[in-house]
């Protein structure tokens, strides 16, 4: 299958050099670390009542390596278009590719689908690093719970990055711009502080982040809430995927059509 | 039915990015050009740089669209049947980093084997047949990037014939390659088309190898076609004709261009400060024009006659040299 075909060049291209994955686990698990001591200098400990009757999770770790991970995962097809096509552009292999066959939405996905693996792997050694290190009580059914929501989550991200895809196509160097849009996300979705302290504008604006949605239902799924009572969150989730990928497909449309017009080259 | 058929065919490139309501220029890169290739057959677009040929390339591979005019290849709209073309087609782009440097030739050559969907079951065999025949079935397991240019420009040949193409676009084959790999590419390039059939459009900038290769030439300069014919009956156009060509040293270019003869600048060696002209002047006038020569400062250095070349049916139609 040509999908297939991509993500195995892909996975081919990112595990050859060892030290580059070594380095970009690193990277993930300092970035962590960071961001949970400087969240507990300023709680003064570990546990939070504050939190705890915000968010339902009062101990900080948890909270803050749930939110990291899925921020981490929800940027992940973003950047695979922002950077990956970016730099397929820039080299040439992109017109290669889009040359053949293969439909350019299919050579677009297995982009983002790659990505989107290869830093599932990367955050799955950096939450079970978290967990070891912080002693986050785990429940192999809480996570297996969390899987599904995780998986509507994923169909959200990759939604959210398409919209990105039609960009960078034909602005290309639009790496500052998505950068803008991946830390606005660290702090309107409720990442390693709660949301409901941030004026009630910024609160309206971080719904329209998929991320927002997904990071309140899987640390609700965490402290033992069922599906039905994360039920907004899913349905938010549900509606985002459908928009996002109705408007990120039509808004690539056009600018494959207006790249076709100006050429995919580096000009 | 024709392998390729272009009417009229225009492209202007925007300047900016059109987004709605935004005014912008357009440069036009292809102005109105017609051609015709028959199956079987070698053709060449010949142009100096910036002619247009990459543009048309691009155009007929369904890469870019056209701003006007129409084309099909081998019977499909390039417009409508886009997915139909691609499937039959397959090109070598220009320039050096058309595959992916970290992977093997083996690897990149099963990426393209998928997206080209090729059967599965043919694929492990057209692979390995492709790479022994362009030679790098040796060297199938190592990272393109240790690849010399030459043994690049070949895998990218064997990507091209991934799919069993019966049409091949190849831009500028041989550019930056060195003499021998050119040769391969050149031979290459007449086998595919004498033994295997298939329809080649190549773009050149080398006089040498459009001559040489190919069956019938275009001549592309400015977006347009200004002549086109098979490699003798180009050369017509200036039989009878004399060619000079004359190396000299200290030219005033001030001086060339007050001559009464039309003399053109096709090389120019600037570590030894020399420059070779070159132009139709008969044999009476040849002592004149030294003369002038000498006259405005330069030092003869060798006068020679030559039989005329493609060179001086390009300089006969636009008074220009075809310089890379
Ligand atoms: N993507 C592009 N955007 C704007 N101008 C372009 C683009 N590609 C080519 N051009 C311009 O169009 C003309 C023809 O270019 P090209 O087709 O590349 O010529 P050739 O391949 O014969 O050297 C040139 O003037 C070039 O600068
Ligand atoms: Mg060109």
């Amino acid at each position: 299958m040509p999908l297939g075909a991509v993500i195995e060049k892909e996975l081919r291209m990112f595990f050859r050099y060892p030290l580059r994955v070594f380095s970009a686990v690193l990277v993930g698990i300092v970035f962590l670390l960071q961001f949970v001591f400087f969240g507990q200098a300023v709680l003064g400990g570990r546990y939070s009542q504050l939190l705890a009757s915000s968010t339902g999770i009062g101990d900080y770790p948890t909270y803050a390596l749930i939110g990291y991970v899925l921020w981490w995962l929800s940027v992940s097809p973003m950047e695979a278009y922002v950077w990956g096509i970016r730099r397929e552009l820039q080299r040439g292999t992109f017109e290669t590719s889009v040359a053949a066959p293969i439909r350019i939405t299919e050579l677009l996905l297995g982009l983002a689908l790659s990505w989107l693996l290869m830093d599932s792997v990367l955050m799955m050694v950096v939450f079970v690093f978290g967990v070891l290190i912080f002693h986050i009580s785990l429940s192999l059914p809480v996570v297996l719970k969390s899987l599904p929501v995780l998986l509507l989550s994923f169909l959200s991200f990759l939604g959210f990055g398409l919209i990105f895809a039609g960009l960078v196509m034909m602005f290309k160097n639009i790496g500052p711009f998505a950068q803008i849009f991946e830390f606005s996300m660290l702090f309107f979705s409720g990442v390693f502080f709660p949301l409901n302290v941030m004026p009630r504008g910024v609160v309206l604006f971080s719904q329209i982040f998929p991320l927002t949605h997904s990071v309140t239902a899987i640390r609700a799924i965490f402290t033992g809430k069922t599906y039905a009572e994360v039920l907004p969150s899913i349905s938010w989730l549900l509606i985002l995927v459908l928009f996002y990928w109705i408007t990120g497909y039509a808004l690539f449309r056009w600018a494959e059509k207006t790249t076709r017009v100006m050429g995919y080259g580096g000009y | 039915m024709h392998a390729i058929d272009v009417r009229e065919l225009r492209k202007s490139y925007p300047k900016k990015i059109p987004l709605p309501f935004r005014k912008v220029e357009w440069i036009e890169a292809v102005k109105g050009i017609s051609f015709r290739v028959r199956k079987g057959e070698l053709f060449g677009l010949l142009g100096p740089n910036g002619a247009g040929k990459t543009t048309t390339i691009k155009i007929l591979t369904t890469l870019l669209e056209p701003s006007g005019g129409s084309a099909e290849v081998l019977g499909y709209d390039i417009r409508k049947d886009a997915r139909e073309i691609r499937k039959r087609i397959n090109l070598v782009a220009e320039g050096e980093r058309t595959l992916y440097w970290r992977l093997s030739a083996y690897e990149n050559l099963k990426y393209f084997a998928r997206i080209y969907y090729v059967p599965k079951n043919e694929e492990k065999e057209r692979i390995e047949q492709l790479l022994r025949l362009v030679g790098l079935w040796e060297r199938r397991n190592d990272l393109v990037m240790n690849y010399s240019r030459g043994m690049k420009q070949r895998l990218a040949i064997a990507k091209a014939l991934i799919n069993d193409p019966e049409v091949l676009f190849l831009d500028e084959p041989t550019l930056g390659l060195d003499v021998q790999s050119a040769v391969f590419v050149r031979e290459f390039i007449r086998k595919l088309v004498d033994e295997q059939k298939k329809t080649v459009l190549l773009t050149t900038h080398y006089m040498a190898e459009a001559e040489e290769l190919c069956d019938r030439i275009a001549i592309i300069d400015h977006g347009k076609i200004i002549a086109l014919d098979t490699p003798s009956g180009l050369k017509r156009l200036v039989k009878g004709e004399d060619a000079v060509q004359i190396r000299v040293r200290d030219l005033s270019f001030q001086g060339i261009k007050s001559l009464p003869w039309k003399l053109v600048i096709v090389k120019e060696d600037a570590e030894r400060g020399t420059v070779t002209l070159r132009g139709h002047v008969s044999e009476e006038d040849l002592p004149k024009v030294v003369e002038s020569l000498v006259k405005t400062g330069a030092k003869i250095l060798s006068v020679e006659q030559k039989e005329p070349t493609l060179e001086d049916v390009f300089i006969k139609l636009t008074g220009r040299a075809l310089r890379d």
